[in-house]
């Protein structure tokens, strides 16, 4: 049984590692990973945007952006990725590489579950801050941009970090769309080997699970270390409103 | 100083004229009018609720009023204009909150001198000297490298006048400054306070510190309802307040 795991490794590895590539587009770990992280860095400022047309006084920019954050959060991530599927090609008439069409689902999907979180983190600033910004000279924009974003994004990372995680065990629905991350390779090599699924599906969980544990590891002690932080004697209050941020980030 | 040649100087830093707010069908602010000369130390008193932060905050305009006008250097600050001419307009007006509101991912002198830089366009040398003064001036210059959360609630009050005093604004206005205090922390905002007022500021104070507005004030305004029902130097309003309000107010305080 052991010896199984070790031959699979062993013949497989660079399969998995990094899917066909020179020989055909890069695939695997490496895809899975590049295709979270893009994900992620685009899903950043996407939700940034998001929230703040949420909480922006014009209507046409507020409802249209609501509408679309209640429907992506409404629907499973399958139906998301099926309906891009389908519709991105349709739109734009070309053939888009699966790898993309999953990007632009990931970034929607995220972004308007950050967008949530992003949303908490400046509400939850009070109106003070941005009364002191205004009454300073700043303008809506520069009050956002100096005083309420470092300090709302700053309570975010814990978040961020939990979102990556996220979006890394996400990245395996690409299966259905035929994206060649590391879910596609693996069942590439229980296609060739026939007989040992277990084992060969067995190392795939292994691998996200330490993947994803060791991000929450640090996800946790981030969390700890902004606690810490802000239990301070300044505002007694920040813990506790902090919370918020966490159940949000547990909902993911 | 801003002088205009069209305009003679007046002697008015700040006119409310017929100023009316309503919050729904509750109103807060009843056709308020009064002036603050320039240099002159006014202190707003009044029962709690009485509309005091509500008038104080519609003068930078941080609330909408429903008719009437507010007039600061002759521009009235209430009139429909672009956001950036009322930004500079309250970049003008100093705004010391009850609450400290200071900025809390920035150190101490930071919060002096970030709006002078992304406000006014000073160069960070520039502000960060000024900051250092300022903060000496308040008692704090060994705190400038601290972060807000590290103070205690007089000195980040301190720091909060020293921050609205890094715009250089001729007026300031003050919404009880001290009331979230402790006790033994109240004289060392009020001094500063005192020593801004000996300076020639034009001040604009809510406080229930009577002693101030004693030793300090020129005027005081006796607030309530939504009504300034009585304005008269702080010797003739202690001594013998007219109104039976201000009357009852005072006799409330001293019990
Ligand atoms: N945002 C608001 N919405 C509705 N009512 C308000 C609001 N802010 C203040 N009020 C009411 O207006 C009145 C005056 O409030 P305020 O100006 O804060 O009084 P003061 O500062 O004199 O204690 C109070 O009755 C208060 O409940
Ligand atoms: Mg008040």
């Amino acid at each position: 049984m052991i010896q199984d795991f070790i031959n699979i490794i062993n013949d497989y590895w660079l399969l998995l590692l990094i899917g066909q590539y020179p020989n055909g587009p890069l695939g695997g770990l490496a895809n899975t990973l590049i295709l979270s992280a893009l994900a992620i860095a685009l899903a950043f400022p996407v939700s940034i945007l998001m929230a703040l047309a949420r909480l922006s006084k014009w209507r046409l920019l507020r409802w249209p952006v609501t509408g679309l954050v209640y429907v992506t959060r409404g629907v499973p991530l399958l139906m998301l990725i099926l309906w891009c599927y389908f519709v991105i090609p349709l739109w734009t008439g070309a053939d888009v590489p699966s790898f993309l069409i999953m990007l632009v689902t990931l970034v929607i999907y995220q972004g308007a579950f950050l967008s949530e979180v992003v949303r908490a983190g400046i509400v939850s600033l009070g109106q003070g801050q941005m009364d002191a910004a205004k009454a300073l000279g700043h303008g809506h924009m520069s009050a956002m941009r100096f005083v309420i974003l470092p300090q709302a994004l700053y309570n975010m990372i814990p978040s961020m970090i939990s979102t990556f995680v996220s979006t890394i065990k996400d990245t395996t629905l690409g299966y259905v769309i035929n994206v060649p991350d590391l879910t596609f390779a693996a069942s590439q090599v229980n296609n060739q080997l026939l007989t040992q699924p277990f084992q060969v599906f067995l190392i795939l969980a292994v691998v996200y699970y330490i993947l994803c544990w060791s991000l929450t590891y640090v996800a946790n002690s981030i969390e700890r270390r902004i606690t810490r932080r802000r239990a301070g004697p300044r505002n007694a209050r920040l813990p506790a409103e902090a919370a918020p941020l966490k159940t949000i980030t547990e909902q993911l | 100083m801003s002088t205009s040649v069209s305009e003679p100087k007046a002697a008015t830093a700040i006119r409310i004229a017929d100023v009316c707010k309503n919050y729904g069908d509750y109103q807060v602010l009843k056709n308020i009018n009064a002036e603050v000369a320039r240099g002159e130390v006014v202190v707003i008193c009044g029962p709690s609720g009485s509309g005091k932060s509500t008038l104080i905050r519609t003068v930078n305009r941080l609330e909408e009023i429903n008719s009437g006008g507010i007039s600061f250097e002759g521009q009235n600050i209430h009139a429909p204009m672009r956001g950036s001419e009322l930004n500079k307009l309250r970049s003008r007006i100093g705004f010391v909150f009850q609450s400290f509101n200071l900025f809390p991912h920035l150190s101490v002198v930071d919060n002096v001198s970030m709006s002078p830089i992304r406000v006014k366009g000073v160069s960070a040398d520039v502000a960060h000297d000024k900051a250092l003064k300022l903060l000496d001036r308040v008692g704090l210059a060994d705190k400038a490298n601290s972060y807000p959360g590290q103070l205690s609630g007089g000195q980040q009050q301190r720091v909060a006048i020293a921050r609205a005093l890094a715009m250089e604004p001729p007026v300031m206005l003050f919404d009880e400054p001290t009331s979230a205090l402790d006790p033994e922390m109240v004289g060392e905002v009020l001094s500063v306070m005192k020593s801004l007022a000996a300076e020639g500021m034009t001040m604009l104070c809510v406080t229930h510190e009577m002693g101030f507005a004693r030793d300090v004030a020129d005027r005081i305004w006796f607030i309530d309802a939504g009504e300034i029902l009585e304005t008269a130097p702080p010797e003739d309003f202690f001594k013998n307040p007219r109104h039976p309000r201000a009357q009852r107010f005072l006799a409330d305080l001293r019990h």
